[in-house]
């Protein structure tokens, strides 16, 4: 595949400029048929400005792309979607109270005079989910369905498009590790029929194991593009950043202190059942298992976003009763949950005003808030956790995934909690902020805290943790030391 | 934060400046201190809703119930006002109670039913229209007392009292929204709920009182109406809550919550004052005024939106 | 729990309203009913007519079944056809409008079932009408103000909602007469939408404008009426305008008896309650009635409003 002619897209010195800002400057890129093609780079590299320009959302300043040969003249949505490009996004869109097939032929319905063809209809997505081994009734709504299941919909979507060209923005984000294979299964199949696949993932460990070359960008700039197996995981690292990471997790060695948190018996139905387990001061606890194994469940159980039916939680030999997160934020635990978005920033509201939110009462006299003594909090708190900002006063809706992140990990850490629960911390995030996020947790345990940490990443867990609690299908199947676990243990207990 | 506010906030003043101009170049009358004082008292009653609902249109909801509440006040201060009867304290207390009251009702049912705000909101409407009726026998309610109607009539150092209650309620409100606790969480309620409650705040303390803010501001305009028409309508204030959504709407405030402030709300009180009033100086139908509102609404949130656009 | 109080409002509520049909059901059985429909319980000249309606009734031994349109011509309909389902012997209407009320006339009639209608005019005629003549009261008005004038001078008029047949035939008497006076001329009309509040702001904003070229207000209904005497009062100015508007409430008496309202038009709430009763009661029973029972206006000036006085 080194033909020029072979190449289904062809990209030549594009350019690309918000307000004076090059966001993307003299771009190459070339896809062959029947491959799978990643692009890396951190946050603000590029990537999603040339997707956009890619799916005809965006007119670059200058530069050409060839579909097949032949140079593309209109560059706008509907040119590329005919010439069969799709995109799988991050963010799923679908139509909730419509049904699975009608979400697939949403747009295109197959037509009978006037009327829908809704068993055509129905028909053709059941193959195309069984083309997909989805196991699924494409009469149910799309409500009802997981994102995993969503996202292989999405695919299964663009596949009936006819797509020559996927872009797959972080596919993976909200799968399982099995549901992560079953797609990989997939992409293979594509592959097998000369379908272009545009792959774009954090998770460094599903790039080795399924991209055939890897692009990479920094800045905007184009750095360089390379065969999969001329590179390893540090070099891709360095490119990427264009430094040199070493050690990702940086674990130290930790003497555990005191029990801080005991959790005895604690079940709610339909979710997890008899969980016991304890967190010591100075350790790092993760938490293994599938998704919907239980994890995020008990974790909203113990913050008090969730009733539990029975069991006990003790704080510190105290036992206590959690009823909303107000009251577990009073007695000192901290949660910073796995869907950012939703439960863990308010956007409109700055990054001083966001840190400040849970300990607000720490920083007022009365009624009135103490603005210099919160500004001064809040940006000890920033400037400790490195956020990078314009200005602190922004909108935390304008900052970097990795910076928002970093800004509610920020307003946990501000209230002073003895426990603090992060769940899938690293989620969507680029490798800089990453590990940075890693440097963060081991400060945090080696002062004193106690950590649970929650992941699907078993790479992250295992070089996080000094226990490690594993969960499947809502129990606990095992507590594994640091020592004994390895990844084929832990997947060993998540499928129990 | 406040550096895009204050940007989109010197828009609309620029917006403002240009209507008063035009207006001012076409009848001299416009821009003199006595015209200026009645546009104010004019637009006052209006500003208290709106203030009020500005709490509650930054935390997401909607309060459809002020007409109505103004009205229920209205009527039951007037009754306790009538000359030689009680002391003018008592219409004015009770008055405000009976408007707390059904702001804190509103606020009760929402947080507790977790039924939207527009459906409470539109019951209570519905129910205070009757309860002003049934208390005035359907009749207003006049012969008030002198002390009474100094509230909405009388001036201090030759300014209207009206216009003095503007501008306290005015601050009180701008503090509240911008240096307290309570401010602080109704931004973040409105922002994203759950990540509020996330953060440990009370999110049903915070509507209830939003809501209870509203009505007691509808009750004060109630009682301020009553007054300066010397009269308790039960007819009075239909429609109101729309003019006070009006002016939140044209001053910047997103009715889905989590963005606005106090001063925008105060801008768009004028600019609508400052319109009726010039197209009346200008003798325009009222057929073309309704028109030329609603498309200062529109340009107002159109202009809002492309705002938003360039800022993200 | 969290409907528990929603459920137990309605509860309360639909207990009330049971309650209150039983107890019109019970004296249903030989007494002539009449089904009557008003324009809005919220306006205290509406109020009027409708106390003095049940008070005929009850002399009359008829019962009334008395609901509100809420200046709804639909909800009008609305309740005529259902007045037509319950059997009511006659149907009495105080339209909403002039045009949009017209089919509630029409399927009484189409229905076999007798209509009054009270107060206004629809386009199709009833069976029979009582009421006044609200073109007689704009005329009224007006003359008052050029005779005040001795036929000269500048005046504005304040009117109500646009559209309606009140406002209408108002506006229209008025200009009538300011045809016959050159030099009375109108230099500015404009809507209050008949609410006090609303004339108070839009006499202000006219003063600033015209300020003393005033010499006379004539607003189509009293609340505007005494919303304008209040600007004028206000403004120091009330000596030098006249002030004259329509129907006569208990408010505009007092103020009329006080010399800050110059004159009101007196429109018989009383005797058009009363006649719209004895005329349905008249055409149940099959005996003579009047086909246009017109009630005169009467203008009330300070020397006339004594009696008027409750």
């Amino acid at each position: 595949m080194s033909q020029a002619a072979e190449q289904i897209i062809h990209v030549n010195g594009l350019n690309k400029s918000f307000l004076g800002i090059k966001a993307l400057d003299n771009i190459q890129f070339d896809l062959y048929p029947g491959e799978v093609h990643a692009l890396m780079g951190e946050n603000g590299a590029g990537k999603s400005t040339f997707m956009k320009i890619l799916m005809g959302l965006m007119v670059p300043d200058s530069g050409t792309i060839n579909f097949n040969g032949e140079l593309i003249e209109n560059m706008d949505v509907h040119t590329m979607l005919q010439k069969g490009i799709s995109m799988i996004h991050q963010e799923i869109l679908m139509v909730p109270e419509l049904t699975v097939a009608q979400n697939i032929f949403l747009g295109r319905e197959i037509k009978q005079g006037y009327w829908v063809n809704e068993q055509q209809i129905n028909q053709r997505s059941q193959d195309l989910l069984n083309l997909i081994g989805l196991d699924l009734d494409v009469r149910t709504k799309a409500k009802n369905l997981s994102i995993a299941e969503l996202q292989l919909i999405e695919i299964a979507k663009a596949i009936s498009n006819h797509a020559k060209v996927i872009i797959m923005d972080e596919p993976t984000s909200a799968l399982s590790d099995k549901e992560s294979a079953m797609l990989f299964e997939i992409i293979k199949d594509l592959k097998s029929k000369g379908v272009a696949i545009i792959y774009i993932s954090h998770k460094l460990e599903e790039i080795f194991q399924i991209a055939d070359r890897i692009t990479v960008l920094r800045d905007g700039k184009f750095i360089i593009t390379k065969n999969t197996n001329e590179l390893n995981k540090n070099s891709l690292i360095s490119l990427m950043v264009g430094r040199e990471i070493k050690n990702l997790f940086s674990a130290d060695s930790r003497v555990p202190g005191e029990v801080i948190l005991k959790v005895q018996g604690l079940a709610k139905k339909g979710k997890f059942s008899d969980i016991n387990f304890e967190v010591h001061a100075r350790e790092v606890l993760g938490i293994a298992g599938l998704m919907g194994a239980g994890r995020t469940e008990i974790a909203r159980a113990i913050f008090g976003l969730d009733k539990t039916d029975s069991g006990e939680i003790i704080l510190k030999g105290k036992k206590i009763e959690i009823r909303t997160p107000k009251d577990a934020i009073e007695i000192g635990i901290g949660y910073v949950s796995e869907d950012r978005k939703s439960l863990g920033f308010i956007p409109e509201l700055s990054v001083i005003e966001n840190i400040s939110l849970s300990s607000l009462r720490n920083y007022s006299k009365g009624w009135f808030i103490q603005t210099k003594n919160e500004t001064k909090a809040s940006s000890q708190m920033a400037g400790d956790l490195k956020i990078k900002a314009a200005s602190l006063k922004q909108k935390v809706i304008n900052l970097s995934g990795g910076n928002q992140q970093k800004v509610v990990i920020a307003k946990v850490l501000l209230a002073s909690p003895s426990l603090i629960i992060l769940d899938e911390p690293t989620r969507g995030i680029d490798i800089g902020a990453k590990h940075e996020i890693y440097k963060l947790i081991n400060q945090l345990a080696n002062n004193g805290l106690a950590v649970i940490i929650i992941s699907s990443e078993l790479p992250e867990i295992l070089g996080m943790s000094d226990r490690i609690l594993v969960l499947s299908k809502g129990k606990q199947t095992a507590i594994l030391t640091k020592q004994e676990a390895t990844q084929e243990k832990i997947m060993h207990y998540a499928v129990h | 934060m406040q550096y895009i506010n204050s940007i989109r906030q010197y828009g609309l003043f620029i917006v403002f400046g240009i209507i008063c101009l035009l207006i001012s170049l076409i009848t001299p009358q416009f821009l003199t201190v006595s015209n200026w004082t009645i546009i104010v008292t004019q637009v006052s009653i209006n500003a208290l809703l709106a203030f009020g609902v500005t709490f509650v249109i930054i935390t997401g909801g909607i309060d459809l119930s002020l007409g109505s509440i103004v009205a229920v006040t209205g009527v039951t201060s007037a009754m306790l006002a009538h000359p030689d009867t009680y002391p003018v304290l008592l219409p004015i207390f009770m008055g405000l109670l009976a408007g707390l009251l059904m702001g804190a009702f509103n606020g009760f049912i929402i947080t507790k039913s977790k039924i939207a705000p527009f459906i409470v909101t539109l019951g209570t409407m519905t129910i205070g229209r009757g309860l002003a009726l049934i208390l005035s026998d359907g009749r207003p309610v006049s012969n008030l007392s002198d002390s009474f109607n100094y509230l909405g009539s009388g001036t201090v150092l030759g300014i209207p009292v009206l216009i003095l209650i503007f501008i306290l309620v005015f601050a009180l409100c701008s503090i509240i929204l911008n240096k307290t606790i309570l401010g602080r969480y109704i931004y973040a309620v409105g922002g994203n709920e759950q990540a509020a409650r996330a953060s440990g705040i009370n999110i049903d303390r915070v509507k209830l009182a939003v809501y209870s803010i509203s009505g007691l501001l509808a009750g004060l305009a109630g009682i301020l109406l009553a007054s300066r028409i010397n009269t308790g309508q039960p007819n009075a204030g239909a429609g109101f809550e729309l003019d006070a959504i009006a002016a939140v709407v044209i001053g910047g405030t997103s009715t889905s919550g989590g963005r606005g402030s106090m001063a925008g709300t105060l801008i768009g009180v004028l600019l609508i004052g400052v319109i009726n009033n010039g197209l009346d100086l200008l003798n325009v139908t009222s057929y073309y005024q309704q028109v030329v509102m609603g498309i200062i609404i529109i340009g107002a949130v159109v202009l809002d939106s492309l705002n938003q656009k360039s800022n993200s | 729990m969290k409907y528990s109080y929603l459920i137990l409002i309605i509860l309360v509520a639909l207990f009330a309203g049971c309650n209150q049909s039983t107890n019109s059901e019970k004296s249903k059985a030989n007494k002539i009913v009449i089904g009557i429909s008003m324009l809005s319980m919220q306006n205290e000249f509406i109020v009027n007519i409708n106390d003095e309606m049940q008070k005929k009734a009850q002399e009359l031994g008829a019962e009334l079944i008395i609901v509100d349109a809420e200046r709804s011509p639909l909800k009008q309909i609305e309740q005529i056809e259902s007045f037509i389902a319950q059997k009511v012997d006659v149907i009495i209407l105080n339209p909403c409008e002039y045009e949009a009320s017209s089919p509630a006339v029409t399927k009484a009639l189409a229905a076999g079932i007798p209509i009054v209608n009270v107060n206004s005019a629809t386009k199709i005629a009833p069976t029979a009408f009582v009421g006044s003549n609200d073109l007689e009261s704009g005329r009224i008005a007006m003359r008052f103000i050029a005779d005040q004038l001795g036929g000269k001078g500048n005046v504005v008029m304040i009117q109500g909602l646009n559209g309606q047949a009140a406002q209408i035939q108002r506006e229209l008497g008025a200009k009538e007469i300011l045809k016959e006076y050159p030099e009375l001329k109108l230099i500015a009309q404009q809507t209050a939408e008949w609410d006090r509040s609303k004339s108070m702001d839009l006499m202000q904003n006219w003063i600033q404008s015209y300020g003393a070229k005033i010499n006379a207000v004539f607003a189509h209904n009293d609340e505007m009426g005494l919303g304008a005497v209040k600007a004028l009062q206000d403004a120091g100015m009330k000596d030098k305008v006249i002030v004259v508007s329509i129907d006569a409430i208990a408010d505009a008496l007092q103020a009329v008896k006080k010399g800050h309202l110059d004159a009101t038009v007196f429109q018989d709430a009383r005797k058009q309650g009363a006649g719209a009763i004895e005329t349905a009661v008249k055409i149940a029973q099959g005996k003579q009635f009047e086909k246009e029972l017109l009630i005169p206006f009467k203008l009330l000036t300070k020397e006339d409003v004594d009696s008027y006085l409750k």
